[in-house]
């Protein structure tokens, strides 16, 4: 990678963020992961403070991001990050428990990467981090800006 | 009141009636009595002419006039019959008649005789003697007497007459009195009529739109609850990924813990304490194993306790999500549908010795889907719960009746008790013997979906007697009868 790419959290249960965090870790992956609690917070950093997104131009990020917020939904944070032109080449994985079909076809539909189901069973929630922290450490992620 | 003016109008008219005929009899009477006196007056002048010319005509004349007088006299006598008064004057005028006939007859005898001074004599003693003017009088007295009821009557005719009139009169004014009064009483109570229905007509217009305002609201109502429970699910699912890791998470660090314990407890002698990584089948202490196996136990239940509710909260959201779904009608070969199920069962059945009959089936039009998932949870059911040692017959039939198909799912099984029957269909319930693994959902799911197919079921079963399940669903099934209710 010639440049660290910045994996962007949002996700409103800090349990979750904890668990993903630590299997992303446990899967060998050591990239800065930023946390937010909740859209707003996540909409301020990606996009700044004038909502263009030009503050994260030239950097790489890889967003995780979870459609029950308490302040808004992640759908809409989806869509607005496809809408921009500094951060629509930026990968989204839609990580949440909603395992609705409808729901899955309209995050693909936006532009979302790679759509996660969080499973109950930690076993195979476990696998399925470890395997997106080893997708991580392969794929190839653009900068921001293009 | 009619009758009472009728019958007063036909007793006045009677009346009447009877007033002319009494006015009619005095004038007869007093016809009467002028022919008696004419008669009389013939008889005498007869008798004078035969006295003076001895002509027989005169004779013969006077002899008529005389043999009419008695029958004169007697009809007189009957006509006045009713009037005392007149009777006595009746008596009075036949004496005088009497007298003047046998006056005459002696004049008759003398003249006959040729005695004509005697018959002279006579005439003369007649004409001065008082018998004549007793008839004259007399018969006067009776006209008199005549004319007074004459008077009488006829004034009594007239009241009759007047009196009818007027009640006539009257009745024929309470008539149209009474015709206006019915005319008016119809049509008040058309127009009450009119009103009533105006209301009834209203009261109709508003039960419909408050028909259709309950069912909206039903059907909000039910949306809602499918929403709550989907929230509420989805919702529950989100702590339960946390518990469900944070468990695993303790679980894992349970296991480094002991086996540190394992480590520091077992130094080997002249040692230090090798590593934790190596120690792993390093057996722990009498107590430090309870421990650990304790904490195992807890973590055990917790974790099964996180997956049981896990596989509830699914089945909720798959049962919502199932309600959320669009029926699509399209005509089904059920034998083929039912044969298709039970391929899918026949391994189990196999095992449990079981033997799937299907019978005659009738075709309908209804969501494909829908009826596989009714079948296959039925004939499922009924592999899973038949009696062991025992091999199984399942029969799958069919008919028709009114519009609707009846399907029969029978099997010989375990059959449930009729205190169950119930419980059966409720959500997460179960019933009889609980070893066989299962969430009780799928016969909740089953009537949900036969409901929403326009349908019903029903079970009837015995303990150990076997079950049968009936489902009633419509031939013709259309979507649109149901297309709110989602």
């Amino acid at each position: 990678m010639t440049q660290p790419v910045t994996i962007i959290m949002i996700e409103d249960d800090e349990g979750h963020a904890r668990l993903i965090e630590r299997n992303i870790r446990r899967s060998g992956v050591n990239n800065e992961i930023v946390p937010f609690g909740n859209g707003t917070d996540a909409m301020k950093h990606l996009f700044g403070a004038d909502g263009s997104g030009l503050v994260q131009k030239g950097n790489a990020l890889l967003i995780l991001l979870d459609l029950n917020l308490p302040d808004m939904s992640g759908i809409d944070i989806l869509r607005q990050i496809k809408e921009n032109k500094y951060l629509k080449a930026s990968p989204v994985v839609v990580l949440t428990t909603t395992d609705d079909s409808q729901e899955i076809k309209r995050c693909y539909e936006l532009g979302c990467n790679v759509y996660i189901t969080k499973p109950v069973n930690y076993e195979n929630f476990a696998n399925a981090i470890r395997q997106l922290g080893l997708f991580f450490s392969v794929i190839q992620v653009p900068p921001a800006a293009t | 009141m009619l009758t009472a003016i009728s019958a007063g109008s036909v007793y006045l008219v009677n009346k009447a009636r009877d007033d002319n005929k009494w006015v009619v009899h005095t004038i007869e009477v007093e016809n009467q009595v002028n022919s008696l006196l004419l008669e009389v007056r013939r008889a005498e002048s007869g008798a004078r002419g035969y006295l003076l010319t001895r002509g027989d005509e005169f004779r013969a004349d006077h002899e008529k006039a005389v043999a009419a007088i008695p029958p004169a006299l007697d009809k007189l006598a009957r006509q006045i019959g009713d009037n005392p008064e007149q009777r006595n004057s009746m008596a009075r005028l036949r004496a005088a008649v009497d007298t003047r006939l046998e006056q005459f007859s002696r004049e008759m005898d003398f003249v006959s005789r040729n005695e004509p001074d005697k018959a002279t004599a006579l005439v003369r003693e007649a004409a001065a003697g008082d018998t004549t003017t007793t008839i004259r009088d007399t018969a006067e007295a009776m006209m008199r007497e005549e004319e007074r009821l004459f008077a009488q009557r006829t004034l009594n005719a007239d009241r009759s007459q007047t009196l009818a009139a007027s009640l006539t009169g009257i009745g024929s004014g309470l008539v149209v009195v009474l015709a206006l009064i019915s005319i008016l009483l119809v049509r008040r109570s058309a127009q009450m009529r009119d009103e009533a229905e105006a209301r009834l007509r209203d009261a109709n217009l508003n039960l419909e739109s408050t028909v259709d305002e309950r069912t909206a609201d039903l059907r909000e109502a039910n949306d809602e609850i499918q929403r709550f429970a989907y929230i509420v699910s989805h919702d529950l699912r989100s702590p339960l990924v946390n518990i469900m890791g944070f468990t695993s998470e303790l679980e894992e660090m349970g296991g480094d813990i002991f086996r540190r314990i394992g480590s520091l407890t077992h130094i080997p002698a002249g040692g230090s304490p090798v590593a934790a990584a190596d120690i792993g089948d390093i057996p722990l202490e009498e107590p430090d194993k309870q421990l650990s196996q304790d904490f195992s136990e807890a973590l055990g239940f917790i974790k099964s306790s996180i997956a049981k509710m896990d596989r509830l909260i699914s089945a909720i959201l798959n049962l919502t999500r199932e309600g959320r779904r669009e029926f699509e009608p399209v005509r089904i070969d059920m034998r083929e549908l039912m044969e298709a199920i039970a391929s899918t069962v026949a391994h189990q059945a196999s095992e449990a010795n079981a033997e799937i009959r299907i019978g005659e089936l009738p075709d309908i039009t209804s969501d494909r889907l829908a009826l596989e998932q009714i079948f296959s949870n039925l004939i499922d059911n009924a592999v899973k719960y038949l009696k062991s040692g025992e091999p199984g017959e399942i029969t799958v039939r069919g008919r028709t009746k009114l519009g609707y198909a009846i399907y029969e799912v029978a099997d010989n099984g375990r059959g449930i008790d009729a205190k169950d029957h119930q419980r059966i269909f409720d959500l997460f319930r179960r019933a009889g013997t609980q070893d066989r693994p299962g969430q009780g959902i799928g016969l909740a799911h089953v009537r949900a979906l036969v409901r929403r197919l326009g349908g019903t079921m029903s079970v009837s079963s015995e303990l150990n007697q076997g079950s049968t399940f009936t489902i009633t669903l419509p031939i013709h099934w259309t979507a649109s009868k149901r297309t709110g209710d989602r």
